[in-house]
């Protein structure tokens, strides 16, 4: 199948004033400025097929946000190309605009005084929607996110989990075929996190939609994302699936046991974590840990020996902290 | 077409936000009538002094005053409130939603808002200019009303795009909220005809900010003075400028980095 989106050594660089603290320095500003070429993109190419839900991580500042950013066509690239459904997104042609969609969890574009149902209104005479077809889409949205009670109350006096699903539904009362969201559930609290991924999921599901998410909870990437493309400093990191990520980058394991009265210097058998009461919580690495297990059950009497691997979030905190020397 | 439907749709959520807050009604009642007492006072102090100013009397002055309060209102019920959400929303990186529809982004961003209660100038600046006709002995022809009414929408264009312009500088330089400012400032000189004013002064108010053709000249229309080539000027200088602002917006929206989330 031929991929959706497709960028190829996409760059963007900004031109950055940047000056030293103080008085002085700012007065000097006024008659010569210092720039600094920031490349917050660093030719990353990737591809995605029609109907992926692809998680794109990465730390604060990594460039994930200017990525989507060019791909909805609203930055130019510096340089590489770029293309979505077919089309050059900076070129913002019509067509192009009416079948994507940008979801951003820190801004908002329904009117702040008005009910959610006047500002859908105007979504509808912006994509020039069919009346039957904004209603049907519209009453099946409210009804999967069940605001059905909300969506005539002012935006103002709503929560910010509630608002955000407003947001939603305006964003895709169109029925894009491409989704870009950037931090969807921010700010939001667990429940509410699930609603709004069990809703993207239903989407993607009844239209076959693609999906680039950021997000800087775990829990969204894993319950959404099956592939992820990680970023870090501009460059690309990893693409792949999220266990070939977890696999490639979790290099310990942790080992907890019932130390069971033995008392033994926990650290020959690898970093002590925690020693608490009579449980004992080691950090092992990956190749290590089966020799580390049979050790502790041949060499003293532990009970209620664990493996488990290391959370997700740890692993992709490694994963950032290691940085671009571990890319092949 | 399209453009026509958008237009009203963003102009029917503009009047119901304004429907939210009645009490910005009253307050805008009290704002121009105060205005339009100290306009009358000006005129009538000027007046018992002098029979007449650059070749304009009394009820001819009134007729300026009434485009002028009209004029102002419209300002500030379409065109200023559009613009000065744009300059916020540049400054702030904050366009990305209007840049991600499919429409036009000039037309998008001219027409998103809408202060209704502005319309109370407009109302006032009608009767005024009503009162000043009724007491004219000059007959007004057909000829005279589409002259004024064109000049009046050249005039409303001209002040869109000099804001449009400034506006789009924010791309560069950021802040220019102080521009607002002195526009207003410059604005007020369009109450007196821009004859009166020095060469200098009436060069500024006809070609950098076009403050004689949005005022002035439909009140020239009005009272018999306007010349064909000042009309063929009017309209080459609002086509010139409207071809120019949207070059700078194009350009401008191509430099647009947006801010970081």
């Amino acid at each position: 199948m031929p991929s959706v989106i497709s960028i190829s050594k996409l760059a963007k660089h900004y031109q950055v004033p940047e000056r030293e603290a103080g008085l002085k320095a700012a007065a000097m500003g006024l008659i010569k400025r210092r720039y600094k070429n920031v490349k917050a993109v660093d030719e990353i190419s990737f591809d995605i097929q029609p109907g992926e839900v692809v998680g794109f991580l990465g730390p604060n500042g990594a460039g994930k946000t200017t990525t989507l950013k060019m791909l909805s066509g609203l930055l130019h690239p510096t340089s590489g190309s770029t293309s979505v459904l077919g089309y050059e997104p900076a070129k913002r042609s019509h067509d192009f605009l009416r079948q994507i969609t940008l979801v951003m969890g820190n801004r908002n574009q329904l009117s702040w005084d008005l009910p959610a149902l006047d500002s859908f209104d105007l979504q509808r005479a912006i994509y020039s929607i069919p009346r039957d077809d904004f209603k049907r889409t519209r009453d099946e949205f409210i009804e999967l996110l069940e605001v059905g009670d909300l969506v005539q109350k002012p935006v103002r006096n709503l929560s910010l989990g509630e608002r955000m699903k407003m947001e939603i539904i305006g964003a895709l009362l169109h029925k894009p075929k491409i989704l870009f969201l950037d931090e969807p559930t921010l700010g939001l609290d667990v429940t509410m996190q699930k609603r709004i991924r069990t809703f993207v999921a239903e989407y993607n599901k009844r239209y076959g939609a693609t999906v680039l998410l950021t997000s800087h909870y775990m829990a969204d990437v894993e319950a959404l994302c099956k592939r992820v493309v990680v970023i870090h400093h501009g460059k690309l990191l990893f693409d792949g699936d999220l266990s070939k990520l977890v696999e490639k980058f979790s290099a310990f394991k942790t080992v907890g046991f019932t130390a069971n009265g033995s008392s033994a210097d926990w650290s020959q058998y690898g970093d002590v974590v925690s020693v608490e009461g009579g449980r004992v919580t080691l950090r092992v690495p990956k190749e290590k840990t089966s020799a580390v297990t049979s050790r502790l059950l041949n060499e003293l009497a532990v009970d209620d020996l664990t493996v488990e691997t290391a959370p997700i979030e740890d692993v992709i905190e490694s994963v950032f902290s290691v940085g671009k020397d571990i890319v092949e | 077409m399209n453009g026509l439907r958008l237009a009203f749709n963003y102009l029917r959520i503009g009047i119901m936000n304004e429907f939210q807050y009645r009490a910005n009604l009253y307050i805008q009642i009290l704002q121009t009538f105060i205005a339009l007492g100290t306009g009358l006072i000006g005129l009538n102090l000027v007046f018992s002094q002098t029979s007449e100013l650059g070749g304009w009397n009394r009820t001819e002055l009134l007729a300026v005053m009434g485009v002028f309060i009209m004029m102002g209102g419209i300002i500030r019920a379409a065109i200023q409130p559009n613009m000065e959400r744009l300059m916020e929303e540049i400054r702030q990186g904050l366009l990305d939603f209007a840049l991600t529809k499919p429409a036009d982004a000039q037309l998008l961003i001219s027409i998103r808002e809408f202060r209704l209660w502005q319309l109370v100038d407009v109302i006032t600046g009608l009767v005024v200019l009503g009162v000043a006709l009724s007491q004219m002995n000059w007959l007004i022809g057909v000829w005279s009303v589409l002259a004024f009414f064109s000049a009046l929408v050249m005039g409303a264009v001209m002040i869109y795009c000099f804001w449009l312009i400034v506006t789009s500088t924010a791309f560069w330089f950021v802040r220019v909220h102080e521009i607002a400012n002195l526009f207003e400032g410059l604005y007020a000189a369009g109450r007196w005809p821009v004859g009166i004013y020095p060469t200098w002064l009436r060069m500024a108010l006809t070609f950098i900010i076009p403050v004689a053709f949005a005022v002035t000249v439909p009140a020239e229309a009005l009272t018999g003075r306007l010349s064909l080539q000042t009309w063929l000027g009017a309209l080459a200088l609002t086509i010139t400028l409207f071809i120019a602002s949207r070059a700078l917006l194009k350009f401008g929206l191509k430099s647009y980095s947006g801010a970081s989330a």
